[in-house]
């Protein structure tokens, strides 16, 4: 049987097919209390425990300026990115395996929106994770000193490593074979952060892991927060060297695995 | 129109002896039904990789992530930090362990391998027994995974051994109070990811909110007041006594009058649910 011939379609529709799908894992998400209320519980939890139980122990070794809560809001920022990416991961991962997929593709749609509609429904996710990480932070005491200008500068910062995380993830959602594979693949993701300047200065680790935690792309991101929100960097580098670090890292993150997931979806959803 | 005949009432049939009449078991019997489940439960441990993920690496990864990432930020350095934490590690692990009881059990109810065991003539406690003596295998497991690899970074029992096995025998009596919490959870929640969800709730606190990881003076106010009831600091400070030294008596007797009191609490409870649900 040949496939149906469908003509090129035009920007608005694709977008309009991208929202539908947006709109579909939204309502996924929500449907699902259990992991809907992880996703918003796990922030504030991470918040509360970083800043409560280990920061009168942190704060000699990190040596904050206002207290160990300036430090960490920009890790647990990325931390619960990492966590973010493992439910997109999933999210592709159960569509892609569940028979989903074909059925779309029988319908007049544009075949990249399903794929769309994941990322853009996994930006919107940690998007509220992340907004939700800062208003706890600021009833924790976190006190930024940052001109709308950074905010601006902090947000698009937040929406680039977001978009290069979830595209990362559905390219492990797409290899992978089950949604329980998908994962355990993202667990990588969720660990990295820890062995950053995300929650101690990587001068405090272990010998062996400082130039790992000072030298992999989550540092630079990381201490570019910490420099617009905070007028400092942890690591003493200039705001605009790690800057430049973030972007290098994450738009070539985010170029490449954009292009191979879409290369992956076509691959898997190609007619036999 | 003829009407039908309605049968005289003559006298009622013997009951067909099934399971429901057969002979109250002898101890022995119930004994062995139990063991043989417990040994079906430790079996499924090599079968399920998430559940040896938790058993192996967890630990692991905590030992690390504790000791090279945060040790010298809280302690100035890695090996009296490594001294200091692994005891706690020790309580986070088993603690967090006996969470895979709910899961197994809500995982064995909902799949209906609870309603085979029902039509075999066994015990019907047997498969809760069974699944808790199981894995007390598992806790065992976790003790050895995570003082082996302490060992292996630098850790070392500056007491006796005797005092380092009364200390893992506590870690197991706690535990062994603490699966009752989780099989109650086991039995009520619909599904094993609502096992791990309300398991969390409950333990995340508990776990927590004590002296596992940091001292207690390091703490704000208001939550040192909790970590100073908390069973679970009793627990480590037991455990620090017993491994690296210092005075264990009330600490010990704490430990086990809190196990004591979560299990004479959870066990009847969680024993009334699996009536119910089975």
């Amino acid at each position: 049987m040949t496939a149906v011939y469908q003509p090129a379609k035009s920007p608005a529709y694709f977008l309009s097919d991208a929202l539908v799908m947006v709109g579909r894992s939204l309502r996924r998400s929500v449907r699902d209390p259990e992991a809907f209320i992880t996703a918003l519980a796990l922030p504030v939890t991470l918040m509360l425990l970083f800043v409560y139980v280990f920061g009168g122990a942190f704060e000699a070794g990190v040596g904050s300026h206002g207290g160990y809560v300036n430090y960490v809001v920009p890790g647990l920022i990325v931390l619960c990115a990492g966590f973010g990416a493992g439910t997109t991961a999933v999210a592709v991962a159960t569509d892609m395996s569940s028979g989903i997929v074909d059925r779309f593709r029988s319908m007049p749609i544009t075949a990249w929106s399903v794929l769309a509609g994941q990322i853009m429904a996994s930006l919107a996710r940690n998007l509220l994770a992340t907004a939700l990480v800062i208003a706890v932070g600021l009833g924790v005491g976190w006190r930024p000193v940052a001109s709308p200008l950074d905010w601006l500068g902090a947000i698009a910062m937040i929406v680039l490593f977001i978009s290069a995380m979830s595209w990362l993830a559905a390219c492990f959602g797409l290899v992978v074979g089950s949604p329980e594979a998908a994962n355990g693949a993202t667990f990588a993701l969720m660990f990295i952060p820890y062995l950053s300047s995300a929650f101690v200065p990587a001068g405090t680790m272990a010998a062996g892991l400082r130039p790992i935690a000072a030298n992999q792309p989550f540092t630079p991101v990381i201490e570019t927060m910490r420099g617009l929100w905070m007028g400092h960097t942890s690591t003493g580098a200039a705001l605009g060297h790690e800057a430049l670090l973030a972007v290098i890292y994450f738009g070539a993150i985010l170029v490449a695995a954009a292009s191979l997931a879409s290369w992956l979806f076509r691959h898997r959803t190609a007619s036999h | 129109m003829t009407t039908a005949a309605v049968p005289t009432p003559g006298p009622r049939p013997a009951p067909v002896p099934g399971p429901a009449l057969a002979r109250r078991p002898s101890p022995a019997t119930a004994l062995a039904n139990s063991f043989t489940l417990a040994w079906r439960s430790v079996l499924k441990i090599k079968t399920n990789p998430e559940d040896l993920f938790g058993l192996w690496f967890q630990p692991i990864m905590y030992l690390v992530l504790f000791t090279y990432v945060f040790g010298g930020a809280i302690a100035g350095g890695t090996h009296q930090y490594l001294q200091f934490s692994l005891p706690g590690v020790l309580v986070l692990s088993v603690v967090f362990a006996t969470l895979g009881t709910g899961m197994m059990l809500s995982q064995d109810i909902s799949t209906g391998v609870f309603d085979r065991f029902r039509a075999l003539p066994i015990v019907r406690w047997a498969p809760l027994a069974g699944a808790i003596l199981g894995d007390l295998v598992r806790y065992v497991i976790s003790i050895l995974v995570t003082l082996g690899f302490g060992y292996v970074l630098g850790f070392r029992v500056q007491t006796n051994v005797v005092a380092a096995v009364l200390g893992c025998l506590l870690l197991v009596a706690f535990a062994f109070a603490m699966c009752w919490l989780s099989a109650m959870l086991g039995v009520i929640a619909k599904t094993a990811q609502g096992v791990q969800w309300w398991g969390f709730l409950f333990m995340f606190p508990l776990v927590f909110g004590s002296n596992i990881l940091t001292s207690t003076s390091s703490m704000p106010g208001w939550l040192q007041a909790f970590v100073k009831v908390n069973p679970v600091t009793y627990l480590t400070e037991a455990e620090r006594a017993l491994l690296i030294g210092g005075p264990a008596a009330v600490a010990v007797e704490r430990s086990l009058l809190w196990a004591l009191g979560i299990f004479v609490v959870f066990a009847p409870l969680a024993v009334a649910a699996y009536r119910r649900r089975t």
